[in-house]
């Protein structure tokens, strides 16, 4: 028992726990977020005698006479302050880390008012953040710094929500201040825990399950296995092959495999149950890579499928092989890129409960509420499912796939209980698929200036444990390997083997970060065998307007590669001359699914009895940022104010499915949605004002139809729209760090510009980790054996200068010009990066992390 | 003597708790001969309460006279935005190491294995925290069954 002060209440705790468990679970004060419950991620930050600490760590009985803070707790001053800064300075994205970082911010300027940038720094740097890049937080503090001294708030430096305005995001104040909710944050009541009972070999076939020991416990409520199932156990995005439960009999594919779910009234009593539940197995020969996998005597990962090729993709376009042959010069590298943990600070949870109609209702956080209702109702047999989006606390890819909300959902449906199911964080690094590791052979053929004449080459994936989106991202990684250049011969193979690893699935880049890495590598090298600089031979070399690409795809008049050279150019010149070790590298990446598939954006515009337009998309918010988006787009197309509009986060049930949050796709396709919506809401308005046309509904449907892989068009459109770009990392010559990243984006219209730079900066420091550091090892179990900490994440102190170039180049007929910016921030940082290391000490690095630099982390 | 000091700070670190409570039998213990304490320009050093030098982090400018002059090699430098330390420097094996101090690092790992930043290993049966990796979150200083690891901020164990 201790006694100790909250938020300036004395409160007595008789039973000894975490810090943490008792702010959230006793106290409900969920602005504390669990971000993993071992000490890494900082999300838990809270103020003990005015320390930062996290509230994962102590154990209450240690707290006695302690004060402890948390943002709740923050006088209405200091909230007024923290939201300001944050919103004016684009400091929130997804938000999980948001409340910790305020804290840090508090503990900071209560002791120095006037701190320097690495003071600001150091003081978030045991706090990890995965969306900003950390740049816009840090110049939130210094704002918050300047404000505080001045003792005013001034009014916002933008207040016109319309298109091409830094705005402050409209979910500021709820990540600021805490009570934004996150699946996590649900308390429902009568509210058990779920949790599965996962594989313990990687491939080995389940005989029996016996849940009586698990049952017999005090306070079980339940032990669901696969016969539990009303409706198709095997699930999946694309192809059905996840277990929902692996049966008797089945096969696990990997140590994620769910094998029985236990639901118990508390946490405690669930982490002990599970261990009760007695599988037998019998072992079998494990598949660790795509080498073993695709021997001819290899196990097959799949009882139903005669090999373990997932998938094979060619495109081929002109005759690679004779132009190359006709090259001066010819250049031939293998690469290879490791697997890759999203590292999304909020693990994945769900919150499910029957709701008034009977309904099974899911309270999730994933990029698309209409696909998990998509594969509930496959799960569950039945049409009474709703699904609402929360707060997402990051994605980046990785909560495109089922990871917790079937298992709530068939708990709510089976046992009627409502139900938490959430991840620890050694769960979530296992279950969610994972970049894919890739090894690549490229050969480029070149003429005397450097032209590129012909490119062909093959590529390897692994795609672990089951399909996820292994085929699109292999397919995307193909369709992008030749970069963003015009010229005529290309040719490429890929194939996506099947192992019993994690999965691998969607990340921001999709495959391109992977094949991005190789091409503009080849062409670093390429310009030095020509003879001129690597700056020039993409200049000579870049795609505009008018032009075809390798795909045959005639690119539009918002192509805007040579404008983001040209914005690089003056740093890139200067940092030459000063003799400073730079890299540089273009990419382009599609914004829209593309190829032919159905890529539909719907928008809803109700006008509610509130008197406001209630905006309903089908498109998920996990940090980027789509609701701030759409109501600029609502403000720009119909020209109510900003106070006429409220943004409802996705559900199933009023707001049209918008497809996934995905291929940087929302911007554009729910935009242009949203815009046609406009339009009808706009000739409405001519006729009456807002609050007269109550009840009245008006719907935009956008279809960004393009033509599949394979079309027999000369110029097929593979995609709606491309973002391009050009990054440049420049290093210190003494510390062999990197000094200083310019990343110039062409972004159409930038719809909120300081939203965009955010994009740009965490995409930028996302693939900083990528090229330098990051890893995710995997045992010859097939266990992933890093904790989240171990990453490799960059932290706030060791982050260059970073500059945010956004080009605006209009052209694009379709959601006011808006291009997605989502993924291509983080595909060409890791050949720049390589770049400007063979700059530096003259070694040619194919292999990601790169080695031999001073971010090496020794083993 | 007022010093300008640089950002980030660094200060001298006396790596013994004085858990045997200032006996001289631990052969890797403060013994409070007050070398260090006269070495110091600074006015940094003190010996406490429980008889062992003890670094005021606010004074200390990490020069290093103090480390260099410690006859038992107990003193090194450390980054003061990582408040989590080891304080303790014995060697010797844990059955040993018990005997002469109630707060002396026994080298069982707990730390290693709570550490969820792989920043703490055991050499010599004595952990030791890298600080470029720690997050300062001080899961090994609440697992440490001997107390041998701090919280130089007195918040998540004692200061000494």
């Amino acid at each position: 028992m201790s006694e100790f002060y909250v938020n300036g209440v004395p409160v007595t705790v008789e039973t000894n726990r975490k810090l943490l468990r008792y702010l959230r679970d006793e106290l409900q004060l969920t602005s504390v977020k669990d971000g993993c419950s071992e000490g890494a991620c900082g999300a838990c930050t809270v103020l003990i005698d005015g320390e930062p600490c996290r509230a994962c760590t102590p154990d209450t009985d240690k707290l006695e006479g302690k004060h402890i803070l948390t943002v709740e707790g923050l006088t209405d001053e200091e909230k007024t302050l923290y939201t300001y800064a944050y919103g004016e300075a684009g400091a929130v994205q997804c938000g999980f880390c948001i409340p910790g970082m305020v804290l840090c911010t508090k503990a900071l300027l209560d002791k120095n008012p006037d701190p320097t940038e690495q003071q600001i720094k150091y003081a978030l740097r045991n706090n990890y953040c995965r969306c900003t890049g950390y740049v816009k937080i840090i110049a939130a503090v210094k704002l918050a710094a300047k404000l505080k001294r001045a003792g005013e708030i001034p009014a916002p430096s933008h207040t016109d929500w319309k298109l091409g305005s830094s705005v402050h995001r409209l979910d500021v104040a709820e990540k600021v201040q805490g009570y934004g909710k996150y699946p996590d944050d649900w308390y429902v009541p009568g509210m058990t825990y779920g949790s599965a009972v996962r594989a313990k070999y990687p491939r080995a076939r389940v005989l029996k399950i016996d849940a009586s020991r698990a049952l017999a416990l005090d306070g079980v409520l339940a032990v669901l296995t696969a016969d539990d199932i009303p409706g198709e156990n095997r699930i999946g995005h694309i192809k059905h092959d996840q277990y929902t439960l692996v049966p008797v009999g089945g096969l696990t594919h990997y140590l994620g495999d769910a094998i029985a779910l236990v639901v118990a009234k508390d946490q405690l009593t669930l982490e002990k149950a599970k261990k009760l539940v007695d599988v037998e197995y019998e072992v079998l020969p494990a598949v660790h890579n795509p080498t073993e996998a695709a021997a001819d005597d290899a196990p097959h990962v799949f009882d139903e499928e005669g090999t373990n090729m997932q998938a094979v993709r060619r495109v081929s376009r002109g005759d690679a092989d004779g132009a190359i042959a006709k090259a001066k010069y010819v250049i031939s590298r293998h690469f290879e890129t490791p697997w890759t943990e999203h590292a999304f600070l909020e693990p994945e949870c769900a919150v499910s409960y029957l709701d008034k109609d009977g309904d099974v209702m899911l309270l999730t956080t994933d990029q698309s509420a209409h696909t998990t209702l998509h594969e509930c109702t496959l799960l569950l047999g039945t049409k009474k499912i709703k699904v609402e989006n929360q707060l997402v606390g990051g994605g980046f890819g990785g909560k495109e796939d089922m990871s917790v909300q079937h298992h709530a959902a068939l708990i709510t449906y089976v046992t009627g209980l409502p139900v938490k199911v959430k991840l620890s964080r050694a769960e979530s690094l296992l279950v969610h698929p994972k970049r894919h590791p890739f090894w690549m052979d490229f050969t480029m053929g070149c003429d005397e200036e450097g032209h590129i004449l012909g490119v062909k080459a093959k590529v390897v994936s692994d795609t672990g444990a089951f399909a996820s989106l292994g085929g699109p991202v292999l397919e995307r990684a193909c369709t992008h390997a030749a970069g963003p250049y015009a010229y005529e011969n290309f040719s490429i193979e890929g194939t996506a083997y099947y192992t019993n690893n994690p999965p691998a699935g969607a990340f921001r880049g999709f495959g391109v970060t992977q094949t991005c890495f190789a091409i503009e590598s080849l062409l670093n090298e390429m310009a030095d065998k020509v003879g001129i600089s690597p700056w020039e031979i993409r200049w000579r070399n870049a795609i505009r307007p008018g032009q075809v690409l390798p795909n045959g795809q005639i690119v539009g008049p918002e192509t805007g590669l040579a404008e983001t050279l040209e914005a690089v150019k003056a740093d890139y010149d200067a940092a030459v001359a000063a003799g400073k070790p730079v890299g540089i590298a273009c990419a382009m990446k599609n914004a829209g699914v593309g190829v032919g598939l159905p890529d539909y954006g719907r928008c809803k515009l109700i006008v509610e009895n509130d008197g406001k337009l209630h905006i309903y998309a089908g498109a998920s918010c996990i940090g980027q940022g789509v609701g701030t988006v759409l109501v600029q787009m609502v403000v720009t197309n119909t020209g109510l104010s900003r106070d006429d509009i409220i943004y409802e986060r996705s559900n199933t049930w009023i707001a049209p499915d918008s497809g996934d949050t995905s291929g940087s796709r929302q911007t554009l396709v729910t935009g242009e949605a949203c815009r046609r919506a406009c339009e009808k809401l706009s000739e409405a308005l001519r006729q009456k004002p807002l609050a007269q046309l109550a009840g009245q509904e008006f719907y935009g449907e956008y279809l960004a139809r393009t033509d599949p892989l394979g079309s027999k068009k000369e110029n097929p459109v593979s995609h709606v729209a491309y973002g391009y770009a050009t990054q440049m990392c420049v290093l210190d010559k003494k510390t062999g760090k990197l000094e200083k990243i310019v990343a110039a984006h062409d972004v159409g219209k930038a719809v909120n510009p300081i939203s965009c730079e955010g994009q740009i900066e965490g995409g930028v420091v996302m693939s900083m980790g990528y090229a330098l550091r990051e890893q995710y090892p995997i045992d010859e179990n097939c266990k992933p054996i890093d904790k989240f900490g171990k990453l490799g994440l960059f932290r706030a102190h060791e982050i260059p200068e970073i500059k945010a170039i956004v080009v605006d180049k209009p052209g694009l007929d379709v959601a006011c010009g808006a291009i997605g910016i989502g993924e291509i921030t983080s595909i060409p940082t890791a050949p720049a990066i390589a770049d400007a290391y063979f700059r530096l000490d003259g070694e040619r690095r194919t292999k990601l992390p790169l080695v031999n630099t001073p971010y090496e982390r020794r083993r | 003597m007022a010093v300008k000091k640089r950002f980030p700070y660094r200060a001298a670190l006396v790596a013994c708790n004085g858990g045997c409570r200032a006996t001289a039998e631990c052969e890797y213990g403060c013994v409070a001969c007050g070398i260090c304490v006269g070495a110091c320009r600074f006015d940094a050093i003190e010996i406490n309460a429980l008889g062992v030098a003890e670094v005021n982090e606010e004074k200390c400018i990490a020069c290093g006279a103090c480390v260099r002059e410690c006859p038992r090699g107990l003193i090194h430098i450390h980054d003061c935005a990582n408040p989590i330390v080891v304080k303790c420097s014995n060697r010797d094996l844990g059955k040993n190491a018990r005997k002469y101090c109630e707060v002396s690092c026994i080298g069982c790992g707990m730390c290693a294995k709570a550490c969820p930043a792989g920043a703490i290993a055991v050499q010599d049966n004595l952990a030791a925290i890298d600080e470029s990796v720690c997050l300062s979150c001080g899961q090994c200083a609440v697992k440490c069954p001997r107390g041998a690891i701090r919280d130089l901020r007195g918040i998540l164990t004692g200061r000494k």
